[in-house]
């Protein structure tokens, strides 16, 4: 049986976690002789995976071949606008190319041109940071009394704070985390074996997507006269509406 | 040469080397990932303008990976499928540097081919994050967008995949410790 904390140690190792967390799985380490093996066995096989390995480089035929094509390779119009550069693209890209070029759109379109708002991205990586850390809870309590004093001595904001126990949503603490250059108030429930981050945080201008799926992780959004909340876990989307609900209802 | 296809060469041609070595552990041969990298790439440059500012490194190697899975169904429809090749750890590749004597180089040969066949013996969804992440050096947020999977499954398909190139090839290590350095 693997020490529970093995996963932690491997995002250490590959530099994924942060100086607060890298400092407590060190201290950890020290004291587990069965991560301290794992984290010199990781360094082991990396120098292996690194330095035992054929270097492979590109034959120099192939990438002949690829700058004669990219020369052959007619270059489309100048677009004047995004729009059009877009629509440009998907004809280009559907047209007489058939799947691959389908699935190659398909990452295109994934990876670079319909970024929502960068607000998604801070949520997943403080969630998932949340979850690879220690930094869970600043404060752990099951007692809204005990947590939503806090907060006031630690945000901007003063979320609405509650125990669901009774309806399966555990309240396990509050934390804070930088979110849209605010200090947001993090109130963390447990849902069976998952974790539910609600944040909360002074509403801005913008508005944003209800639902949006980020690296797996759902991301529920909805406001509350000027405080903007998110909750963001790897349930489903009924459990974590559920959550939202109840604590809708509270307001 | 246009403008366009001077900063094709420019952002995305750094990344070949990535690219064909990425190809090498998803195709079955070396002519495979030969014809993979070049579809990926045309493809690449047919998108380019596609691409803002994101990583292009992963972006390419989405690319790529799209591409193999493209290839895949299309054999696997076709009636005939053709058993896989026996993969050759010697076409035409240099392994071991000339400063080595014979003996050294043997076994340091011989070190390579089983790290290389165990990689090999991975499931593909282990062997490409392990790929992307030891050799490619890619980040677990790269890692999930390249093979569309949670952060989770990322870390946790690495971590499987590292424990069982742990057993298998520190026992074998081990048990010559002449290979050991």
């Amino acid at each position: 049986m693997p020490c529970a904390d093995s996963m932690r140690v491997q995002a250490y190792f590959d530099g994924e976690v942060d100086a607060l967390s890298a400092a407590d799985i060190e201290r950890h380490m020290e004291r587990c002789v069965e991560c301290q093996a794992l984290f010199e066995d990781l360094q082991r096989l990396r120098v292996a995976l690194r330095e035992e390995l054929p270097a492979v480089h590109t034959p120099p035929t192939l990438r002949a071949q690829i700058l004669r094509d990219l020369a052959a390779e007619p270059s489309p119009p100048r677009p004047r606008t995004g729009v059009r550069r877009i629509g440009q693209f998907w004809v280009g890209a559907v047209s007489g190319l058939g799947a691959a070029a389908l699935a190659a759109t398909l990452a295109f379109v994934l990876l670079a041109p319909l970024r929502p708002a960068p607000v998604v991205d801070e949520l997943v990586v403080a969630h998932v940071n949340s979850l690879l850390s220690t930094h869970l809870t600043d404060v752990v309590s099951t007692d809204r009394h005990t947590v939503k004093p806090w907060f006031a001595g630690q945000t901007d904001v003063s979320p609405v704070v509650a125990d669901f126990e009774p309806q399966g949503y555990k309240l396990i603490g509050g934390r804070v985390d930088y979110l849209e250059h605010q200090r947001a108030a993090v109130v963390v429930y447990r849902h069976g074996a998952h974790v539910i981050n609600v944040f909360s945080w002074a509403a801005t201008r913008r508005s944003l997507s209800e639902r949006v799926t980020r690296d797996g992780y759902h991301l529920l959004f909805w406001r509350a006269g000027d405080l903007q909340y998110c909750a963001v876990s790897d349930t489903g989307w009924d459990e974590l509406a559920a959550l939202t609900q109840l604590l809708q209802g509270l307001q | 040469m246009d403008d366009r296809r001077r900063r094709f060469e420019a952002l995305v041609l750094p990344h070949l080397d990535a690219s064909y070595r990425f190809a090498r552990w998803l195709a079955r041969s070396p002519d495979d990932a030969q014809d993979l990298v070049q579809e990926a790439m045309l493809r690449a440059y047919r998108g380019f303008d596609a691409l803002r500012g994101s990583d292009v490194k992963a972006w390419l190697l989405t690319i790529v990976r799209n591409c193999h899975a493209t290839a895949l169904t299309q054999q696997r429809r076709r009636a005939h499928v053709p058993l896989p090749e026996e993969h050759d750890a010697l076409d035409g590749q240099a392994l071991v540097s000339s400063e080595l004597g014979p003996q050294e180089e043997s076994i340091r040969h011989d070190q390579t081919l089983t790290l290389e066949r165990l990689i090999e013996c991975l499931p593909e969804d282990y062997r490409e994050v392990l790929i992307l992440r030891e050799i490619e050096d890619m980040d677990y947020r790269a890692i999930a967008e390249i093979t569309q999977v949670p952060l989770g499954t990322v870390m946790s398909r690495l971590a499987r995949a590292r424990q069982a190139l742990r057993k298998q090839w520190f026992t074998q290590v081990e048990a010559e410790p002449s290979a050991v350095r």
